[in-house]
C-alpha cells in the first residue's frame, strides 16, 4: 500500500472513533458538540504516558480511555439533566474550555537532552513511540482497525443487550423508558462515560499516528463534524457513523479533483441527503430491511413468518 | 477604577454587536425551535458581498449596507428553503446538521469569490473618539449600541403591534393551532427568516466596519458569538438577547484587559457553561421546558 | 354541503382512514361517533388541511377542497375548534381571539365580531387580558370556539368539544352548539359523549377502525342495539 493511502485509512479509523462517540450519545437522545474534548485529553493523556512517563502503548491507550472516561461522568453529572440544545450548548461549552485549557497546559521533561512535552499553543511535539519502537505505518493501521473493529463488535453486541435497548428507548421518550424501569439518569451516564472512553481511545491513536497534538486541531468543527457522520452514515447501526466518516474523508477530503470544490458539492448532498433521509442513510428502517433480508438468507424462514411477510 | 470603568464602556460597546446577533438568532430559534448553524456564514456571505462591491466598485456605504444586508438576506432563505422548510416535525437534528453542511458550502463559496484571506472592509466612521471626561467613546461603537436598542425595540414592536407579529407570536405558541386559525405557516416562517437574516446583516455589517476587515472565519465567529449571548440571556427572549450580548461583552472587556485574550475566551465559555448548568433558562429565559429544544420530541 | 368521498389518509404505510364517505348538509348538525383510535381525529384534520389524504376528495358545495393549504382552506369559510383546544397559551384572550380573525382585513368588523364573542362568552370578556393558558379547561373550550367563530366559517369542524370537562360545562358547550347552528353554522362534531350528542345532533355517522360503519337518524341509532350498548347502554340504566 502506497503511504497516501495508509495515512488516508489512518486518519478514516481514528476519526471514526469520535464519530462512534458521538454516535453513542445520539442513541441516548442527546446532542453533544463536545466529544473532541475527551479526543483531546485522550490524546494528550496517552501522549504523556509514553512520551514522558515511559510507558508502553497498551498500557497509555488504557490510561487514555481512561481519562476520556472520568472527563465525560465528571462532566455528564452536571450536564445531563439538561436537555436536547441546552445540553449541545453545555458541550460545545465544556469543549471549547478543555481546548483553551490545553492552551494553557505546560508541562515539559527532557528527554534525551530535548525538551518533551506540551507547550500551551505550541502543542505537544515528540510523541515518537511508533519510531522509537519500530512500529510500522502498516502495523499500526492494523492496530487502528483491530480496535474499531473491538468497538464495532462491542456496539453490535450493545445493540442486541438489555443496556442498548435501554439505550434507544431513553432516546425516543426518557419519560416513557423510566416508566419502565430505567433508571436513566445512571444510564446516560454510563454512555456518556462509554462515550468518553471511546473518543479517549481515538485520542491516543491520533496522536501516536500523527506525533504531534495541538489544542486547535480540537475545535468545534471537529465534534460537529463527528456529529454530522452519524446523521449522514445513519443513526440504525454503529456502521453508520463509519460510513459518514468514509463518505467525507475517503471520498471527499482524498479525491484531489474535487479540492475548491469539495465542501460546495459534500455540504449540498448533506443537505439534500437529509431532506431524504433525516435519520440518515442506514437509518433504522434500512437496517431493519438489511437484518431481514440476511435472517432470511441463513435460516429458511418458518410457513407463518413468509405468510406474514408483507403485512405492514 | 479608571481602567475598570473604560472597560466596561467598551464591553457595552463590543457586547452590542453580540446582542444583535443573539437578536437575530433568538428570533429563528423562537419561531422555528431548532438551530442555524448557518445564520453566522450567511451574514458572512452578506459581508463578503458588501465587500465585493467594495473592492470591485468602490461603493459608498450606503450600498455596501444595502449589499451585505440582501446578500445576508438571500444566503438566509436559501438555508431556509433548504434546511428547515422541507424538513418533518421531529427532524430538529437533522436541520441542525444540514445547516452546517450548508455553511461549509457557504464558507467555500466566499472563499471562490474572494480568495485572500482578509480583506478590507470600509469604516464606518473614521476620526478621533469622542472624550467624555477620562473616557473615550469610538462613535462607530455608539452606532452599534444605538442600532442594537433600535432594533431591538423595533423587532419588540413588530411582534407584539403588527398582524404578521401577531401570526409569528401564534406559530411560537401552537404551529398546529397557527395552521388551523388561516396563518400561511410558511410562509410566515420564511419571511421571519428573512427578518432574522436582516437584522444579522446589519449586526454584522457594524462589527466588521469596526474592524474594518472580513475573513471567511467571520461566519463562524458569528454564529458562536450569537449562540454564546443567545444563551446566556435567554433562548427566544428578545431583553435576553440583548442581556445576554451586553453581559458577554463586559465580561470579555473586562478578562482581556486584565488577564488577556487567551483567559477572555476561556472566560466566556466558562461563563456559558456556568449559565446553563446554575441557570439553563439563561438569564432572562423562562426554564426550559421538560421536552426536548432539538430532539424528536418537538417540532 | 361538506362532503368527504372516498377519503385515504395513512401514516407511513398506515391507513388511518380506509377510504371514507360523509357528508354534512348545510345548516345541520351532523354528529360523528367512534372508538379511541377509529381515525375521528385523523378525518378532522384532513378536512382542515393539517394531514393530506393520499387518495379520495373533500368538497363543500362543489368546490374542491382537497390537498388546499389549511389557510385557504379557512378562506374558504371551513373552521376546525381541534381536539385539545390547542389555544394559544403565551397570547392574551383578545389575541387569541384576533389570531382567529387572521384571514380578515375588516379591522372594524373584527372588533365588533370580539364585541360578539364577550357577549356570547361573558366569562371571555372578562378574562379578556389573560394569557389563554391560565384560564381553565372549560374557559379554553370557549375560547377555542370563539376563535374559531372569529374566521367567520360556514362551517364549523369540533373535535370532542366535550373531553375532559365537567358535565356543567359540557351541557354549556352543547347549548352554545345548537345556538350557533340556530344562526344558520353547519356543524360537524366529533364526540364520544353520543348522549349529549343526541340531544342536538340531526344525523349521526358511526366510525370504526377507519371505515363509516353507521349512517342514520337520532332515532335510527336510539333503534340500532349494537351502538346502543356499546354508546348509550352506560347511561341507559341511570
Amino acid at each position: 500500500m502506497d503511504d497516501y493511502l495508509v495515512s488516508v485509512l489512518s486518519n478514516i479509523g481514528v476519526i471514526s472513533f469520535v464519530a462512534l462517540s458521538a454516535y453513542l450519545l445520539l442513541l441516548t437522545g442527546e446532542i453533544s458538540f463536545g466529544q473532541q474534548a475527551f479526543f483531546a485529553i485522550g490524546a494528550y493523556a496517552a501522549g504523556i504516558a509514553t512520551a514522558l512517563w515511559g510507558w508502553p502503548l497498551g498500557a497509555a491507550l488504557v490510561w487514555g480511555a481512561l481519562a476520556g472516561g472520568t472527563a465525560a461522568v465528571l462532566v455528564g453529572l452536571p450536564t445531563l439533566r439538561l436537555h436536547g440544545l441546552y445540553f449541545a450548548v453545555a458541550t460545545l461549552a465544556f469543549a471549547e474550555t478543555v481546548r483553551l485549557l490545553f492552551e494553557q497546559f505546560r508541562y515539559q521533561v527532557t528527554v534525551d537532552g530535548e525538551q518533551v512535552g506540551p507547550n500551551g499553543t505550541d502543542g505537544f511535539r515528540g510523541i515518537r513511540y511508533i519510531f522509537e519502537n519500530d512500529v510500522g505505518s502498516l502495523q499500526f493501521l492494523g492496530l487502528i482497525y483491530a480496535l474499531l473493529l473491538a468497538a464495532l463488535a462491542a456496539f453490535v453486541l450493545l445493540e442486541r443487550s438489555r443496556l442498548g435497548v435501554a439505550f434507544r428507548m431513553i432516546g425516543e421518550d426518557a419519560t416513557l423508558a423510566a416508566l419502565n424501569g430505567i433508571a436513566v439518569a445512571r444510564t446516560k451516564l454510563l454512555a456518556a462515560g462509554l462515550a468518553g472512553a471511546l473518543a479517549g481511545v481515538g485520542g491516543g491513536l491520533y496522536a501516536h499516528l500523527t506525533t504531534y497534538v495541538e489544542p486547535r486541531i480540537f475545535d468545534v468543527m471537529l465534534g460537529v463534524h463527528s456529529l454530522a457522520y452519524g446523521l449522514i452514515g445513519g443513526l440504525g447501526t454503529a456502521f453508520g457513523p463509519l460510513l459518514g466518516v468514509l463518505i467525507d474523508i475517503g471520498l471527499l477530503e482524498s479525491v484531489r479533483a474535487f479540492a475548491g470544490y469539495r465542501m460546495i458539492i459534500f455540504g449540498g448532498l448533506v443537505a439534500l441527503l437529509l431532506i431524504l433521509r433525516p435519520r440518515g442513510l442506514l437509518d433504522e428502517r434500512v437496517v431493519h430491511r438489511i437484518r431481514r433480508a440476511w435472517f432470511r438468507l441463513l435460516v429458511r424462514p418458518p410457513a407463518t413468518e413468509r405468510l406474514n411477510r408483507d403485512l405492514p | 477604577m479608571i481602567d475598570f470603568v473604560q472597560n466596561t464602556i467598551d464591553g457595552v460597546m463590543i457586547g452590542s454587536s453580540y446582542a444583535l446577533l443573539a437578536l437575530g438568532f433568538t428570533l429563528i430559534f423562537g419561531v422555528m425551535r431548532r438551530l442555524n448553524l448557518s445564520y453566522g456564514p450567511s451574514i458572512m456571505i452578506g459581508a463578503y458581498l458588501g465587500t465585493l462591491v467594495y473592492v470591485q466598485l468602490s461603493a459608498g456605504p450606503a450600498v455596501v449596507i444595502a449589499a451585505t444586508v440582501i446578500g445576508a438576506v438571500l444566503a438566509g432563505v436559501y438555508v431556509e428553503r433548504l434546511c428547515f422548510a422541507p424538513m418533518a416535525a421531529g427532524a430538529g437534528i437533522a436541520s441542525m446538521v444540514s445547516s452546517f453542511a450548508i455553511w461549509m458550502q457557504l464558507e467555500q463559496a466566499a472563499i471562490l469569490v474572494l480568495p485572500r484571506h482578509t480583506y478590507p472592509f470600509p469604516p464606518l466612521a473614521t476620526g478621533a473618539p469622542l472624550t467624555l471626561g477620562p473616557f473615550l467613546l469610538r462613535v462607530d461603537h455608539l452606532v452599534t449600541l444605538g442600532c442594537a436598542f433600535a432594533l431591538s425595540a423595533g423587532v419588540q414592536l413588530l411582534l407584539y403591534r403588527s398582524r404578521f407579529g401577531l401570526a409569528l407570536r401564534a406559530i411560537i405558541n401552537d404551529p398546529v393551532a397557527a395552521h388551523l386559525v388561516g396563518i400561511n405557516v410558511r410562509t410566515a416562517v420564511m419571511l421571519a427568516f428573512a427578518l432574522a437574516s436582516a437584522v444579522g446583516g446589519i449586526a454584522g455589517y457594524l462589527v466588521l466596519a469596526t474592524d474594518q476587515q472580513v475573513t471567511p472565519m467571520f461566519g463562524m465567529w458569528a454564529t458562536f458569538k450569537g449562540l454564546i449571548a443567545m444563551m446566556i440571556g435567554g433562548l427566544g427572549s428578545i431583553p435576553g438577547a440583548i442581556v445576554g450580548g451586553l453581559v458577554l461583552g463586559i465580561v470579555e472587556a473586562q478578562s482581556q484587559w486584565y488577564f488577556g485574550p487567551q483567559v477572555r475566551d476561556l472566560l466566556a465559555y466558562v461563563l456559558l457553561f456556568a449559565c446553563l448548568v446554575l441557570r439553563p433558562g439563561g438569564l432572562l429565559g423562562e426554564p426550559p421546558a421538560r421536552e426536548s429544544a432539538l430532539g424528536r420530541g418537538s417540532a | 354541503m361538506l362532503d368527504v368521498a372516498n377519503l385515504v389518509t395513512a401514516y407511513g404505510k398506515i391507513e388511518a382512514l380506509k377510504g371514507v364517505t360523509l357528508q354534512a348538509e348545510r345548516g345541520r348538525i351532523t354528529c360523528l361517533l367512534g372508538p379511541n383510535g377509529a381515525g375521528k381525529t385523523t378525518l378532522m384534520m384532513s378536512i382542515a388541511g393539517i394531514l393530506q389524504p393520499q387518495r379520495g376528495s373533500i368538497r363543500l358545495d362543489g368546490t374542491d377542497l382537497t390537498g388546499l393549504t389549511p389557510a385557504r382552506i379557512v378562506a374558504q369559510g371551513v373552521a376546525l375548534v381541534p381536539e385539545n383546544r390547542l389555544v394559544f397559551p403565551q397570547m392574551s384572550v383578545r389575541e387569541n381571539l384576533l389570531a382567529g380573525a387572521y384571514q380578515r382585513n375588516d379591522k372594524v368588523e373584527i372588533a365588533a365580531d370580539i364585541e360578539r364573542m364577550y357577549e356570547r362568552f361573558p366569562r371571555l370578556r372578562e378574562r379578556r387580558e389573560q394569557l389563554a393558558g391560565t384560564l381553565s379547561g372549560g374557559e379554553q373550550q370557549m375560547l377555542a370556539v370563539a376563535r374559531a367563530l372569529m374566521s367567520r366559517p360556514s362551517v364549523l369542524l369540533m373535535d370532542e368539544p366535550s373531553l375532559g370537562l365537567a358535565p356543567m360545562v359540557v351541557a354549556e358547550i352543547f347549548r352554545i352548539v345548537g345556538e350557533l347552528n340556530r344562526d344558520g353554522t353547519t356543524i360537524f362534531l366529533v364526540e364520544q359523549n353520543a348522549h349529549m350528542a343526541l340531544q342536538v345532533a340531526h344525523h349521526f355517522y358511526l366510525m370504526e377502525q377507519g371505515r363509516v360503519t353507521f349512517s342514520g337518524t337520532p332515532g335510527q341509532l336510539a333503534e340500532d342495539e349494537v351502538i346502543q350498548r356499546a354508546y348509550l347502554g352506560a347511561r341507559r340504566t341511570n
